[in-house]
């Protein structure tokens, strides 16, 4: 048989051929992990930035802080409205230490400022605050 | 074994053939150097071993021996051939290597010289001690004229492949080796991709762990939603903040805050300045901010805005 005459090159072909499918089986397997550990960083760094956002804007206690707002400021400057998650305030007659306390707080509050209005008339300053969460 | 292919008996004085298909072959003594021997040992492989040292003296030296061992009843039978010897001769007769299918020892099929077997008009082959030998034929008996016919059936059940044809490249132990060395990686390289699966583990338990705490996170499309929602919303009230921040920060000596206006859209604040330099000043904070910057008429305010 004419094979025979190349037994020994087919032997060392086949030994060849087995390896080269080996290292494509490795090829594969390395591919396919970079593929599966960029799909898993991913979604951990979605899920991590998930849980970070919905643990700053849909805290809980949220609106415990927001009221805080009301009492930061004595109460005859102060024009309180709440519905729901929405707060509408308006200080009137403020000094400049008490605005800067209101604008350090609000601004430290995890809420969505909708409208934030401040003039001044003569010494004072007027507020109007609009806020969700 | 072989059965199948025509068995040609080989000896030193046989004519040119012409072969079509291969065919196996069986050697005369003329080929080999047979010994006999009682050894305490049980195994071929072992008496395969110790083959050489029992042939010392015995074979002409610069041959490169192969041996094939056999058990009989009491004995091991050591047959020493040099192959390359053999295939020289074989070619010369007309009989390529490709042509050999298996090689066989006209010892091996003794049972069957039943009578003497004529190689030509003057050499015979006999069985002399169970010994396969060419003898003279004139040195036979009136009665012991060469009547056998030698046919396939004196095929033995096993044969010596030809190796190292000259079309080979590599001889069978090169190949072997390096086959081996093949496997070797191959096996690596198996050994190390099954490996790849586990290396990612702490990432995935982590996940896992995850998920666990936050069900409602395990879709990609709720993620995607959520994240949509928020990253919106931090990312412009941070502006907004940053943007309050930095109006405080032009709040200094001979700068007043006149106004601020901040909402979805954007922010707006006026400063009054006390002097030109000043409002310079503010100027120059409220560019490196990048922000925009607009004299008020008739005065030295200065009013900056932005947009989300």
């Amino acid at each position: 048989m004419s094979w025979k005459r190349y037994q020994n090159e087919l032997i060392v072909l086949g030994a060849f051929v087995v390896m080269l499918g080996a290292y494509a089986y490795k090829h594969n397997q390395g591919t396919s992990q970079v593929q599966e550990v960029q799909r898993v960083q991913s979604s951990l760094g979605e899920l991590k930035e998930v849980i970070a956002l919905k643990k700053i804007w849909a805290d809980k206690k949220t609106t415990k802080k927001v009221a805080s707002l009301q009492t930061l400021i004595p109460a005859s400057k102060v024009k309180w409205s709440k519905k729901s998650k929405k707060v509408t305030a308006t200080y009137t007659g403020l000094s400049s230490n008490e605005l800067n306390k209101l604008i350090t707080k609000i601004l430290n509050l995890p809420v969505e400022v909708r409208l934030l209005d401040i003039k001044k008339t003569g010494s004072t300053y007027n507020v109007e605050f609009k806020c969700k969460w | 074994m072989g059965n199948n292919k025509d068995l040609l008996l080989v000896h030193s004085a046989m004519e040119r053939v012409t072969l079509v298909e291969s065919v196996n072959v069986m050697l005369t003594p003329q080929f080999y150097t047979l010994k006999k021997e009682a050894l305490p040992v049980k195994y071929a492989y072992q008496a395969k071993k110790i083959a050489p040292s029992l042939f010392e003296g015995l074979l002409e030296e610069g041959g490169n021996y192969n041996y094939m061992v056999s058990k009989e009843e009491d004995t091991w039978a050591f047959i020493a051939y040099d192959i390359e010897s053999i295939t020289a001769f074989l070619e010369t007769k007309g009989i390529t290597a490709e042509k050999v299918s298996k090689i066989f020892f006209a010892q091996q099929a003794v049972n069957s010289f039943t009578a003497p077997l004529a190689l030509n008009e003057k050499e015979a082959l006999v069985v002399l001690d169970d010994i396969v030998v060419v003898v003279p034929r004139m040195a036979l008996g009136n009665e012991e004229e060469p009547s056998l016919i030698f046919d396939n059936g004196f095929t033995p059940k096993s044969g010596v492949s030809l190796q190292g044809s000259s079309s080979s490249v590599l001889t069978q132990k090169q190949a072997l080796w390096l086959a081996a060395v093949f496997m070797l990686f191959a096996g690596m390289f198996v050994v190390e991709g099954s490996r790849y699966g586990g290396n990612n583990a702490s990432a995935g338990v982590e996940l896992e762990s995850l998920y666990e705490s936050y069900p409602a996170l395990q879709s990609s499309y709720t993620r995607q939603g959520i994240v949509d929602k928020y990253r919106t919303i931090d990312t412009n009230e941070r502006k907004k903040r940053d943007a309050i921040k930095a109006f405080s920060g032009m709040i200094f000596k001979g700068v007043t805050l006149t106004s601020l206006h901040a909402d979805d859209k954007g922010f707006q604040a006026q400063f009054s300045c006390a002097s030109a330099n000043v409002a310079k000043r503010v100027k120059e904070l409220a560019k490196k901010a990048h922000y925009n910057t607009a004299k008020v008429k008739d005065s030295s305010d200065l009013r900056i805005e932005g947009t989300l």
